[in-house]
């Protein structure tokens, strides 16, 4: 009978600290902030009266992007100002997804709770003061009593709407973020020990037989380009939407 | 495994720990190598109380500080750079090219109208030739056709004139012909009668005759 033991959640995220406190998830939270510095540092020395190519080509494309695909459908003309701040988001969150795939490393960064965490709440504080700022006392008036709705419904919305807006919106990013990259994660190492097993398990047989998780491993590191992407995208693109809707409630 | 067997006695409370059967001491059977994960810096040979001691890793749900603090480092600092560097200069030099691209669209569109108007005036100018040309060449043609018209009336005329001066001198030939051919035959008939009767015939009636017969005969 075959049998496969898997090592438990922990162990596939543990690494040892290049020095006390400065682990794996470390170096690529650093690495990501100094390769998306390098790429526009880059890309800003190149010769901007030309024709783009090469790194500024790719960093003026991640902006008309961001503005074009990100900003303009969610936060309008005004929002061009907060383009800065979704690069980063953007930027940062794919930095830290592709490490994923990209052998040694081979772990996403917001795999880990703290990131998604961080990026959430810091997204939570900004656009609740960007609804303070554009709306003052008006925002929480705005936020929990929508317009429109018959007043005795109210004692129903407004819970649902204080808790959707104010918890469950920092709590839902950080999940969607985190889960979706750690299930990656776990099924990239699901399919490579699969495979090693099958292979190197010692019975002939089943050498065959490890091609198919083979594959499927190949399959999912392809998935798994998209889903780096496609995380960092509905991240950056929800933080959008919660900033406009705090700046313009009428949108 | 361990028994506490707590007993009172005249100094109060006391606890006495004591191992069971086949256990040793206070020690236990388990040591780092029975651990899923040895922990850093201890020897898998090294004795522990439980697999407790054990370390598990990081808990996959919790947010492990050191992360949080670089993460948070990293990204504030990169998105400050963002904010006051790295973004400013390529919008800079971003919108220094769209704005030169729509100078060169400008310019280009302006070229384009005056070049439309040059072609404009160009074919308003060479349609006013062509008019003006084929106005030149229908009045010239209709002075060619005036006077083709008139030359060749006249040269009409002149042909019948010289034609009717034709007929009247070949008219004049005729009658000369005529006369000479008549004195002759009056002279060959006179000389032909007098030949026959042997005297010469009265000239007036042999060319009264001859006349005569030289009349019927082209009037017959």
């Amino acid at each position: 009978m075959f049998a496969l033991e898997f090592p438990p959640i922990n162990e596939i995220l543990r690494w040892s600290d290049l020095f006390p406190s400065f682990n794996k998830i470390a170096i690529i939270t650093v690495a990501a902030a100094l390769i998306g510095s390098l790429i526009f540092l880059l890309a800003g020395n190149a010769d901007g009266s030309k024709a783009p190519k090469g790194v500024r080509n790719f960093a003026e494309a991640i902006v008309e992007f961001i503005e074009g695909q990100i900003i303009m459908p969610t936060m309008g003309r005004d929002g061009l100002g907060w383009t800065p701040f979704l690069l980063s988001i953007f930027s940062f969150i794919y930095l830290c997804n592709v490490p994923g795939i990209i052998p040694v490393l081979q772990m996403p960064a917001t795999a880990r709770m703290a990131i998604p965490l961080f990026l959430s709440l810091l997204v939570w504080v900004v656009f609740i003061g960007v609804g303070f700022k554009h709306q003052g006392l008006g925002y929480l008036k705005n936020s929990l009593f929508p317009p429109g709705v018959p007043g005795p419904l109210y004692i129903l919305v407004t819970p649902i709407e204080f808790i959707s807006t104010f918890l469950v919106r920092p709590f839902s990013l950080t999940v969607r973020l985190f889960a979706n990259m750690l299930a990656g994660h776990i099924l990239l190492v699901t399919f490579a020990l699969l495979t090693k097993e099958l292979v190197q398990g010692g019975n002939i047989a089943l050498v065959p037989v490890g091609i198919l998780p083979f594959f499927m491993l190949v399959f999912l590191t392809a998935f798994e380009v998209l889903v780096a992407f496609l995380q960092a995208y509905i991240f950056t693109i929800l933080a959008a939407v919660y900033i406009g809707g705090a700046a313009h409630p009428e949108h | 495994m361990l028994t506490a067997v707590v007993t009172y006695g005249s100094n109060g409370p006391e606890v006495l720990l004591s191992a069971s059967e086949g256990e040793e001491g206070h020690s236990s059977e388990y040591t780092y190598a029975d651990c899923s994960i040895i922990p850093e810096g201890k020897e898998p040979s090294e004795k522990i109380e439980s697999l407790e001691e054990c370390d598990p890793g990081p808990s996959p749900i919790m947010p492990e500080a050191k992360e949080l603090y670089w993460g948070a480092s990293s990204f504030v600092l990169f998105a400050l750079l963002m904010r006051f560097f790295l973004y400013p200069r390529l919008r800079r030099s971003m919108d220094a090219r769209y704005d030169s691209i729509r100078g060169a669209h400008a310019e280009a569109d302006q070229a384009r109208s005056e070049a439309q108007a040059e072609v404009a005036a160009y074919e308003a100018a060479l349609a006013e030739v062509k008019a003006e040309a084929a106005a030149r060449i229908e009045e010239a043609r209709a002075t060619l056709e005036q006077e083709r018209s008139t030359q060749l009336a006249e040269a009409n005329a002149r042909i019948s004139s010289a034609r009717d001066a034709a007929a009247a001198e070949a008219a004049a030939a005729h009658e000369a012909i005529r006369g000479d051919i008549g004195s002759a035959a009056a002279s060959v008939a006179s000389r032909t009668v007098e030949l026959a009767i042997g005297r010469a015939p009265d000239a007036a009636a042999v060319s009264s005759a001859v006349e005569g017969s030289m009349t019927s005969g082209a009037t017959r």
